[in-house]
């Protein structure tokens, strides 16, 4: 069909990926999923290792409870938007629970994290704003700038000086800087200096906006997220997030310290014309942000710390080439996409689900096996993990031999 | 007569091209960056920003997503070092 022919260089690059392993690695289907950390295909189980279930509170006896009796109180669905189809109480108890927790004036939800950086980015900015973005950040936030009719200027990843040339380089300023950044950054597992951002961001007279979607809930003193733990989130001008990691549910929000941000639900498209979370989506939601912010949040964040340190001793004693310090990503990088794809085939047959992460969605044009652990997961969780790894080292050889098989 | 600005900016943009062409293949104003190139989409806003800061110019990623060949970035970087 002609209306496919522009696919035809990922359609071969799937199909090389299938014939080495006889699979799409992007299209892994579960039989099962029989908890936070276990699922099943076939009659084989699998210790799930890249599923972004930071908290481990999918599961969660009070969440669930909570998202059944949305259902019993107010339905399965919303029907249509807020603005089209009204708003229900369950969103402004989210919102209100959210605000409080990270001590800011405003918070708006949205239907997921995606559209989250969508809206946010896209109604906040507007023609004669310059929008300076992190080099590596998500393809939700570039999405977001090309939804914008600000102008979009790219800066050096984690790079507070280079963000600093940038802004200092435009000439005349029309309208307003917007800096994005993001907590903890997906792929590597790496941390952005927020307080070295705000001293720029806000020298130059520009509003700082981070996406903590993979933060919110291990980061933290209450989990609010590296704005937090590095003790500045008082200053931050907005902060993002998503439902569907630590929230254990699926939407986003961003909250604000400016409580003029309520305006932006007026032009926001990707808020005003889609529908609203479910009411049993958002009551999820409410009872994991109550989780996060008390004891039980405390405990969860000790565990999966101690589980990162331990995971990343573990590969790095294995002589793995790591991308970060400790934290709940951690990614190895490989020498290429077909290696890559071989190892992550031989460890999922093995048992471990991780991800596969290659270019042009990983930084560096990198190829990734990404784990991303959960506070469910147990010490002897991680020493299986280790030890697949360890075993995958020993098979290099035969994996190789497979490979040049395949390929010739 | 040549563009000496123009070649000189080509010659730049070659440079800097390099090491997202590592199979050498022969660059000319007409060959499309990711086209024929092969260079990926992340690729080509990381050679942005080396063209950015040796020409001490800002090119925005809109305008980036215009530019299709070689030629046109650099004519695109001769526009905006001339503003």
């Amino acid at each position: 069909m002609p209306l496919f022919d522009k696919y035809g260089s990922i359609e071969s690059r799937v199909g090389l990926v299938k014939k080495l392993i006889g699979k799409d690695p992007l299209g892994v289907e579960f039989d099962d999923i029989m908890g936070r950390t276990r699922g099943r295909i076939g009659n084989r189980d699998i210790i799930l290792a890249g599923t972004n279930n930071y908290l481990g509170l999918t599961f969660d006896e009070d969440c669930m409870e909570a998202a059944k009796a949305a259902i019993d109180a107010h339905g399965t669905g919303t029907t249509g938007s807020r603005v089209a189809n009204g708003t229900y109480t369950e969103h402004v108890e989210l919102e209100k629970a959210l605000a409080d927790h990270f001590g800011m004036a405003s918070c708006i939800v949205f239907s997921t994290g995606y559209q989250t950086n969508l809206a946010a980015i896209s109604g906040l900015t507007g023609k004669d704003d310059i929008i300076f973005m992190d080099a590596d950040a998500h393809a939700c936030i570039i999405d977001g700038t090309r939804l914008s009719e600000a102008s979009t200027i790219r800066f050096r990843h984690n790079s507070p000086e280079d963000l600093d040339k940038r802004m200092s380089r435009v000439k005349e300023k029309k309208g307003d800087f917007f800096v994005i950044i993001e907590g903890l950054y997906s792929m590597f597992g790496d941390i952005a200096p927020i307080d070295e951002f705000l001293d720029v961001t806000h020298r130059h007279g520009g509003y700082l906006y981070i996406d903590e979607a993979h933060s919110y809930g291990v980061f933290g003193e209450t989990g609010c997220g590296l704005a937090e733990a590095q003790g500045v989130m008082d200053k931050v001008d907005f902060i993002a997030g998503t439902f569907s990691k630590s929230l254990a549910s699926i939407g986003g929000f961003c909250v604000s310290k400016h409580p003029e941000f309520e305006i932006a639900r007026k032009v926001m498209r990707p808020y005003l014309f889609t529908a609203s979370p479910t009411p049993s989506n958002v009551s999820a939601a409410l009872a994991a942000v109550g989780k996060i912010n008390s004891p039980i949040g405390d405990a969860l964040r000790e565990n999966i710390w101690e589980r990162a340190k331990q995971l990343h001793k573990g590969l790095d004693d294995l002589g793995y080439d790591l991308c970060a310090d400790p934290s709940p990503v951690i990614a190895a990088r490989r020498p290429n996409e077909a290696i890559c794809a071989m190892e992550w085939n031989w460890l999922l047959e093995n048992g471990l689900y991780v991800n596969i992460a290659v270019p042009p969605g990983t930084p560096q044009s990198t190829s990734l096996l990404r784990i991303s652990l959960s506070a469910a997961h147990t010490e002897d969780d991680v020493k299986q993990i280790i030890e697949k790894f360890a075993q995958l080292k020993d098979v290099q050889g035969d994996l190789m031999a497979d490979m040049m098989k395949l390929a010739g | 007569m040549p563009n000496t600005e123009a070649d000189q900016i080509f010659n730049k943009v070659c440079e800097l091209l390099k090491p997202y062409n590592p199979e050498n293949r022969p660059i000319s104003m007409q060959s499309g960056i990711v086209s024929d190139l092969e260079v990926d989409s992340v690729a080509v806003f990381d050679l942005v920003m080396g063209l950015e800061d040796h020409y001490d110019i800002s090119i925005p990623m809109e305008m980036v997503s215009d530019i299709k060949t070689v030629g046109e970035l650099v004519t695109a970087i001769k526009q905006l070092a001339e503003d």
